[in-house]
């Protein structure tokens, strides 16, 4: 497989993924702070804010003043924000395109008819009452995607490549989205110190990665921020942990390096390490610096994708070199 | 000579007797091949068809069957016109055609090989040495060059017409890049969708072979030493209008899709990066015009080639389909001498007629052509996409004046031929909401490799879209059909 293909599918992974993620962060934000438990939680400034946060990764200061519908188009329908749902659903049909003879009819044609769908989207109608049914709309999108790649495509180096994307990029926006609540529930700590654990709050981070039932059925009460973080970062069995989301990416290194020597620093390497430090990982070593724990986790992700890039998806510009001159390229 | 249809998908159907209508015959009769697809056609309402119209569009839109264009703030995707009543050619009718257009591009790859080599017909005085000596397309790099089995035009598109008296003519061979074939496959999968109750009323040749036998021709161009090839295509990018037909070639050969910054030469052999490190190319099927694939040898500017490309070409390392230079044989002004050509190397008679053809470099000729612009088509040798062609009657007096002095500076560059009547086939106009005539011509596709040649029992009807327009070009606003070819 050509290097560049391969960069442009994994980068069709990551950014499938991220829309999925956005979308549901939106959506799922917006309609639980309808019937939060306390009056910060309802707020529209404090909801805003989160999913700005989430989606952009800056923190707006207290003195800008955010407008709902400026909020909803950017993050939803404003092709010219990198983050928004449009933008990133854009590039990964950028990135299709530019590797349509590798990836099957059936995933291009999904691929290109949900585009068409989202490039005209009624922005007016969007903002004003459609946010429910574009969300929507993305997130099952999404699953039809991800059900045709692993139906219609060979399941050889080009899928794992695919999947290296998606699973890091599911591993990348689940922190930040636990980043993104744990940072609402300090700010909710602050101005309500003495009163219990909001497990509404709770509830609302495994809607957004939706994993709320199956956290349900495993632990039966109602979710803490202990029990939520255990849920979401350590167990191996719900498909979008971290720690799955690093059993995946194992799985998909080993097949895409199998003919390979495992050097140390290599993608493949760091994905074992990462993965290796998490199999006796207790979140009782998370709790006492969670924030800490989240900015390295993340720190890590981004290298391994870096290093992926660099590994395998690199173009080297070469001189050309005659016969009669020495040559130390490696073939 | 008017006359309506009475029924409603059929309205505007104007008879012209100046033209062969390939639906109806003299007598306003359908003719007997189209009859069983006729009486589909007559059983729809305008509504029904619409609606069929705008799913087949819709399939092709979905699919990603577009090229772009720039809009007032984005790039737009636009799908080519495309008609859903299909043209039929029987199966003699075809015999002829496959066996004229293979007949050509034999000959012109003789041609080919003469021209970069002893240059005989020209010493013999057959075609004139100022032919090739003044062609821009003429690359003298090529010459003593040996291309590997000796194939320079692996693959040719004649472009044909059925004229008023029922014959074909030959009105140009390409044998560059021709473009199209994927249209003819997505046309034929868009018809078989929309007519699933008539197709199989008609016996037609398939076309989806033409993947797997231009893997088979283009491997058997391997240079020397290789036995199991590691072919490409390479195209100039996403943004190319030709980019869809690219990568599905690829698609149907199971071949990399490859950009020039994908390719790198060392000591003369090419390599693609791939996510494994550096692979051996063998044969490169390019997209990419002559001037454009190696800075180091042509265009210094070229960013879509490989530097280096065309000296691993001349060791014979690696096998560029089509050859370099091969647009000197597809030039206009050689076009008139195809006859010559054709019994000068394989000592046979054309089997396809050629279209008249002025020269306007020879005096005489020049002043026939200054003096009846109106009467002729003017086209210069060496444009194609049908930029530069002016169609005299169409000119008004002002434009005839233009033309002559355009020809005038520059006589070498323009050919005249007489205005031909290209036939009419039944073609959805969506203003009028009913089929008018429309003319058409048809791209046949014809592969040359060792040993093997093989010519797409099929081709691309090309429709001008406009009423009374003949230039049929999808550059100009045309559009095109799905054509079955008749087994026996």
């Amino acid at each position: 497989m050509l290097a560049r293909v391969a960069n442009n599918l994994f980068w069709m992974g990551r950014y499938i993924e991220r829309s999925e993620h956005l979308a549901r962060y939106l959506n799922v934000n917006y309609f639980s702070s309808l019937d939060a438990p306390n009056e910060l939680s309802q707020s529209r400034e404090f909801v805003l804010r989160s999913i700005m946060f989430m989606a952009s990764n800056e923190v707006i200061g207290a003195e800008v003043n955010l407008k709902e519908e400026d909020v909803l188009f950017n993050i939803g329908l404003n092709i010219k924000e990198p983050y928004s749902i449009i933008y990133s659903f854009n590039s990964a049909h950028e990135n299709a395109r530019s590797s349509r003879d590798i990836i099957s009819t059936e995933l291009f044609e999904s691929l290109n008819t949900i585009n068409h769908k989202i490039k005209n989207y009624n922005a007016k109608s969007f903002v004003k009452n459609g946010l429910y049914d574009f969300t929507s709309m993305i997130t099952k999108s999404t699953l039809e995607l991800r059900s045709k790649m692993r139906g219609t495509l060979l399941h050889d180096e080009l899928y794992a490549v695919i999947m290296l994307g998606i699973y890091l990029e599911r591993a990348l926006q689940v922190t930040r989205i636990i980043n993104a609540k744990c940072s609402d529930a300090a700010v909710e700590r602050l101005k309500y110190k003495d009163s219990p654990e909001n497990g509404h709050l709770w509830a609302t981070l495994l809607k957004c990665v939706a994993t709320y039932d199956m956290m349900r059925r495993l632990y039966k009460k109602t979710p803490t921020k202990k029990t939520t973080l255990e849920f979401l970062i350590l167990n191996p069995e719900c498909p979008r942990s971290i720690k799955n989301c690093l059993n995946q990416m194992e799985k998909y290194i080993n097949i895409l390096s199998k003919h390979q020597v495992v050097k140390s620093n290599s993608a493949a390497f760091l994905i074992k390490k990462l993965n290796a430090e998490f199999k006796y990982k207790l979140i009782e070593d998370i709790e006492v610096d969670v924030e800490g724990f989240i900015s390295g986790l993340i720190d890590k992700l981004v290298v391994i994708g870096e290093t992926l890039g660099d590994n395998y998806f690199k173009i080297t510009n070469y001189p050309v070199i005659k016969k009669s001159s020495t040559s130390k390229q490696n073939q | 000579m008017k006359k309506t249809i009475e029924l409603p998908l059929f309205s505007s159907y104007e008879f012209n007797s100046n033209f062969y209508d390939e639906l109806f015959n003299k007598n306003e009769e359908v003719r007997k091949i189209y009859k069983t697809l006729f009486k589909l056609f007559s059983e729809y309402s305008v509504t029904e068809f619409n609606s069929l119209n705008n799913r087949a569009k819709e399939a092709f839109f979905n699919n990603g069957i577009t090229f772009q264009v720039y809009g007032s703030d984005d790039l737009q995707e636009k799908i080519f016109p495309f008609d859903l009543f299909p043209r039929i050619i029987d199966n003699t009718e075809w015999n002829k055609i496959e066996t004229g257009v293979l007949q050509r591009s034999k000959a012109l790859n003789h041609f080919l090989w003469d021209v970069y080599h002893d240059q005989k017909i020209i010493k013999q005085g057959i075609v004139p040495l100022d032919l090739i000596s003044s062609s821009e397309n003429f690359l003298s790099q090529m010459v003593n060059l040996d291309p590997p089995e000796g194939i320079y035009n692996h693959i040719s598109g004649t472009d044909l017409i059925k004229h008023a008296d029922g014959e074909y003519y030959v009105l140009e061979d390409n044998i560059r890049c021709p473009s199209g074939v994927s249209y003819v496959i997505g046309n034929r999968a868009a018809v078989k969708h929309a007519l699933f109750g008539v197709f199989n009323k008609y016996n037609a040749q398939t076309v989806v072979d033409y993947g797997a036998n231009l893997l088979e021709i283009i491997e058997s161009v391997k240079p020397k030493g290789v036995d199991n090839p590691v072919c490409v295509i390479i195209t100039p990018g996403v943004y190319n209008s030709a980019y869809y037909e690219h990568s599905f070639l690829a698609k149907q050969m199971g071949i990399d899709l490859v950009e020039g910054r994908d390719l790198f030469i060392q000591n003369d052999f090419v390599y693609k990066q791939t996510i494994y490190g550096p692979e051996k190319v063998d044969v490169i099927y390019r997209r990419i015009d002559d001037l454009f694939i190696d800075p180091l040898e042509f265009r210094k500017d070229s960013l879509l080639g490989v530097p280096g490309l065309f000296s691993a070409y001349k060791k014979g390392n690696v096998c560029l389909v089509n050859a370099p230079g091969t647009g000197v044989a597809d030039d206009k002004a050689v076009y008139t001498y195809m006859p010559e050509i054709i019994k000068y190397y394989l000592n046979e008679e054309p089997i396809l007629s050629n279209v008249h053809t002025y020269h306007c470099s020879r005096k005489n000729e020049l002043s026939y052509v200054l003096d009846n612009i109106d009467k002729l088509v003017v086209k210069p040798v060496d444009e194609s996409g049908g930029y530069g062609i002016s169609i005299g009657n169409k000119l008004t007096k002002e434009e005839i004046e233009k033309v002559k002095e355009t020809v005038k500076a520059n006589p070498r560059k323009y050919i005249a031929q007489p205005i031909m009547a290209l036939s009419t086939h039944p073609t959805y106009i969506e203003e009028s909401g009913s089929f008018e005539p429309r003319h058409v011509d048809l791209r046949t596709f014809t592969l040359l490799g060792k040993d093997k040649d093989f010519v797409l029992k099929g081709g691309l009807s090309r429709v001008a879209l406009r009423k009374g327009n003949l230039v049929v070009n999808s550059s100009q606003g045309g559009g095109s059909k799905d054509t079955w070819v008749l087994k026996k």
